[in-house]
């Protein structure tokens, strides 16, 4: 049975949030089998994910406040609860 | 003693040791953790980083991170213990987070039709792609190092519809679960994944286009 990429290529988008039924996994690893299209639009969506999470990663892993954010916060959070 | 009643026996007294246990963490944490000022001294980076990478922004970040301290101060009593502190307050900054972008999209009236779907462009009318995705051979690390990459895939996300820039950067790039992203923009599960398909095949294609597609780096 083919299924229309259309309908494959957003199972292969909601494989990303959430978890497939039984019988939308079936249709979805048959289809790929047969279809070198609808393959490599799967793996282009993950490497998409994968790049975007180590961009992310190397973003803002090391990001700190400054010593003037944080001497701002001090002193406002001594003002509204006086310790 | 048949297996059922014997797995439930278990869990029982499982339950019961881990009352104990959290009951003894809920007087430690109470002395040791009420000081605000503490709490921005070991986990204001932290709070700090998680604002900043769902809001892109600075001095929002550090405003928000302000609030969860001060929330966390005047609400110290709803304290449980059954989390560590860190824990307890991502949980009221995460609250913060998701009002302030329900609020900003409210305010701008995004919206998007569920009808008209833009992804009927890619396909032919029996469903077939009507370009054919080619494989790509770059893996993830390599991109990620690329300071070119970069410009293209930010770019790319700058064209799509303000709607799908807000629930693919929350999703793909921040993480964030679907539940979360429902709740900070009104919607059901079906809508986000919707607008998810949308967004990703279009980056697909404009990313086809200026970096994995022949030529498009000559
Ligand atoms: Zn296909």
């Amino acid at each position: 049975m083919k299924h229309a990429c259309k309908e494959i290529s957003r199972l292969a988008s909601d494989s990303l949030d959430r978890k497939l039924g039984l019988w939308e996994k079936l249709k979805f690893r048959m289809h790929l089998f047969i279809c070198v299209n609808c393959r490599n639009c799967d793996n282009n969506l993950k490497l998409i994910r994968n790049a975007l999470d180590l961009i992310e990663k190397t973003k803002y892993g090391q990001a700190r406040l400054s010593d003037v954010q944080r001497d701002q916060l001090h002193q406002t959070l001594k003002k509204n609860t006086g310790c | 003693m048949t297996q059922a009643m014997l797995h439930s026996f278990q869990i029982h007294t499982h339950a019961r040791y881990f009352r104990l246990a959290t009951h003894q963490t809920f007087w430690q944490s109470r002395i040791v953790n009420s000081d605000p000022h503490l709490w921005l001294k070991d986990h204001g980076d932290y709070l700090y980083r998680y604002a900043l990478s769902r809001l892109h922004n600075e001095d929002l970040a550090s405003d928000m991170l302000q609030e969860t301290l001060l929330a966390g101060w005047r609400g110290f009593e709803n304290f449980a213990g059954q989390s560590s502190i860190r824990t307890w307050l991502v949980g009221i900054l995460k609250h913060k987070i998701i009002d302030h972008i329900r609020l900003d999209i409210r305010n701008r009236k995004l919206a998007e039709s569920v009808e008209n779907d833009p992804t009927s462009a890619y396909f032919n009318e029996n469903g077939s792609w009507s370009e054919a995705p080619s494989a790509w051979q770059d893996n993830p690390e390599e991109l990620c190092q690329s300071e070119q990459f970069h410009a293209v895939l930010e770019s790319c996300i700058g064209k799509l519809p303000e709607k799908q820039q807000i629930v693919f950067r929350m999703r793909d790039i921040t993480g964030d679960d679907s539940d979360t992203i429902c709740k900070s923009c009104d919607m059901t599960s079906t809508h986000l994944h919707v607008l998810l398909h949308r967004a990703r095949l279009a980056l697909r294609m404009c990313l086809q286009w200026n970096w994995f597609g022949e030529g498009s780096r000559s």
